[in-house]
């Protein structure tokens, strides 16, 4: 389980979380939604290590990680898939997936191509498309890499952020239900950042409502779901 | 036809050395965003380092592989002792703008180079000294007529290609190539993959300084060895670097070629003394008419 306490994060003098707590429950999708500049984004990138808290916990599976480095941060089951398709376009398909396993190739030696079977089972197009360079891939297509090159480094905890930025509805229900199907059948657990609130409370256990740093709302996402007033005043539909 | 000839393989030979320098220079600008003036100094420092092993009766060869070490090994001295704590975001925040902490390792390199200039100067004394070539420097003859081309030449293509492929094939087939590409090409989703960026940091160092020493060890027979000596040959390799795109090793290379034709051309067909103002007006042209290199991205920084 993951669990966040009191986490303040700070831009210089723009306060970007402001004592968020919440917690990921084991093979459960939990969402965090809430408007652009709600400290989404922030949030999973100080759980990921690439931005330093100034105050607050970040414990994983007991195990304090505020302070450890991205690198460290991957080895001990988290992976984070930033916003905006994040992949390397000028390497190969295939490069942008084996970069994910990199760190596993002597310790784990017999695992890593297993791993790297299944990405392309969960995403065919990509089996496709290997020996493209991953800038000539469609949006879509990039974002499925994306999450690949984080699955393959078999992550227990996957950090997502705006899967469904810039897609087509039919792009993002297809990659969202390869994000359900996953943490269904393999136990994986999902921290899922998403503007998109209906798609995301659609598939999610649990919800926590994010509004300028703050946490206003943390429910089962059924109930968060129904909430209409609150929809109302954070997200503005 | 002659002097044509003499030029096109001189500048071949010349040309491969300035694509060692350029190709150098490329390596640590990606893998760690600094263009690194001591470059040359360091390649200066271990070829001092060949000539003592050599005088004192090693012989050219372990002179030769000794220099190599020691340039990959000061590369990553370097690198851990003086650029990671410069690039440390969180050190150099009292700096303020994003710009002048990215000007401070390029600073710190100018420095660099001053003190192995001075070090050398300080251990090995300020005085030239000659530097061995391991294979003559008198031209072939065929038939009685001497050819521009000597068997140094040979050697000095022969070793610069074997680097070339091997670099390549490192870059392109291995593990730790790909973490180095994947590091210079994106930090942030390196870093997320598990690449210890820190480490291909250093590598790129280690690379560097290695290459470098060995351009040292390839233009230091031609002239003489002084701690200044590799002074033109590092403006000749960043002008190269610059019009084949400074993010582009292929680039860098087909820049030091560029260099190597217009350099030797010049001094057989103009006057050696106009070879330091062709060099700026190569260097001009690149910045004027194509700023971000021959091959390199469009959305280069620029220095």
């Amino acid at each position: 389980m993951l669990k966040v306490e009191n986490l303040v994060t700070k831009f210089g003098s723009v306060i970007a979380l402001d004592g968020v707590s919440l917690s990921a429950q084991d093979s459960k999708i939990t969402t965090v939604i809430g408007a652009n500049g709600a400290g989404k984004s922030t949030l999973l990138r100080t759980i990921s290590g690439l931005e330093h808290p100034s105050q607050g916990s970040i414990t994983w599976q007991g195990e304090s990680i505020v302070g450890r480095r991205p690198e460290d941060i991957v080895r001990m089951g988290i992976a984070h898939v930033p916003e905006g398709h994040a992949v390397i376009s000028e390497l190969s398909v295939e490069e942008n997936i084996a970069m994910g396993s990199l760190f596993r190739r002597r310790k784990f030696k017999s695992d890593v191509q297993v791993a790297i079977d299944e990405a392309y089972q969960l995403f065919p197009r990509l089996l496709e498309r290997r020996k493209q360079l991953a800038g000539t891939l469609s949006g879509g297509e990039r974002q499925m890499l994306a999450i690949s090159r984080a699955l393959v480094s078999r992550p227990k905890l996957l950090l997502l952020d705006e899967p469904s930025l810039g897609l087509a509805p039919l792009v993002v229900e297809q990659i969202i239900d390869s994000v359900n199907i996953l943490c269904r059948t393999t136990g994986l657990t999902v921290l899922l950042v998403e503007q998109n609130a209906n798609t995301a409370l659609g598939v999610a256990d649990h919800g926590v409502l994010l509004s300028l740093g703050k946490v206003v709302a943390d429910r089962p996402a059924a109930e968060l779901k129904a909430d209409a007033s609150l929809r109302a005043a954070y997200l503005g539909y | 036809m002659n002097t044509f000839l003499a030029a096109l393989f001189s500048g071949t030979s010349r040309g491969a050395i300035f694509a060692l320098v350029a190709l150098g220079l490329v390596i640590v600008w990606r893998g760690a965003g600094i263009v690194n003036f001591a470059q040359m100094g360091q390649a200066m420092f271990s070829t001092y380092i060949a000539s003592t092993l050599i005088t004192n009766g090693s012989s050219y060869w372990v002179g030769f592989v000794v220099a190599l070490l020691s340039g990959a090994a000061l590369g990553s001295i370097l690198d851990v002792l003086v650029m990671r704590p410069l690039s440390n975001k969180k050190k150099t925040e009292l700096l303020g703008s994003e710009s002048m902490r990215a000007a401070v390792p390029v600073l710190a390199s100018l420095g660099i180079l001053g003190a192995l200039q001075a070090l050398a100067g300080i251990i090995w004394a300020a005085e030239e000294r000659g530097f061995p070539a391991p294979a003559k420097q008198e031209g072939f003859t065929v038939a009685g007529n001497a050819m521009p081309f000597t068997a140094f030449d040979v050697f000095v293509i022969g070793s610069v290609a074997v680097t070339l492929i091997l670099t390549t094939l490192f870059f392109k087939k291995t593990s730790m190539g790909l973490a180095m590409r994947a590091t210079a090409l994106n930090q942030e989703v390196a870093k997320l993959s598990g690449i210890r960026t820190n480490r291909t940091r250093t590598l790129s160092w280690a690379i560097s300084g290695a290459s470098s020493s060995l351009a040292g060890l390839l233009l230091t027979p031609s002239s003489n060895l002084s701690p200044n000596t590799l002074d033109l040959a590092l403006l000749i390799g960043f002008t190269a670097a610059v019009v084949g795109g400074l993010d582009s090793p292929a680039g860098a290379v087909l820049g030091g070629f560029i260099l190597g034709m217009v350099i030797s051309f010049v001094t057989f067909y103009d006057t050696p003394e106009d070879v330091f103002l062709a060099i700026l007006v190569v260097l001009l042209l690149a910045l004027i008419v194509r700023p971000r290199g021959i091959l390199g991205s469009k959305d280069a920084r620029r220095v």
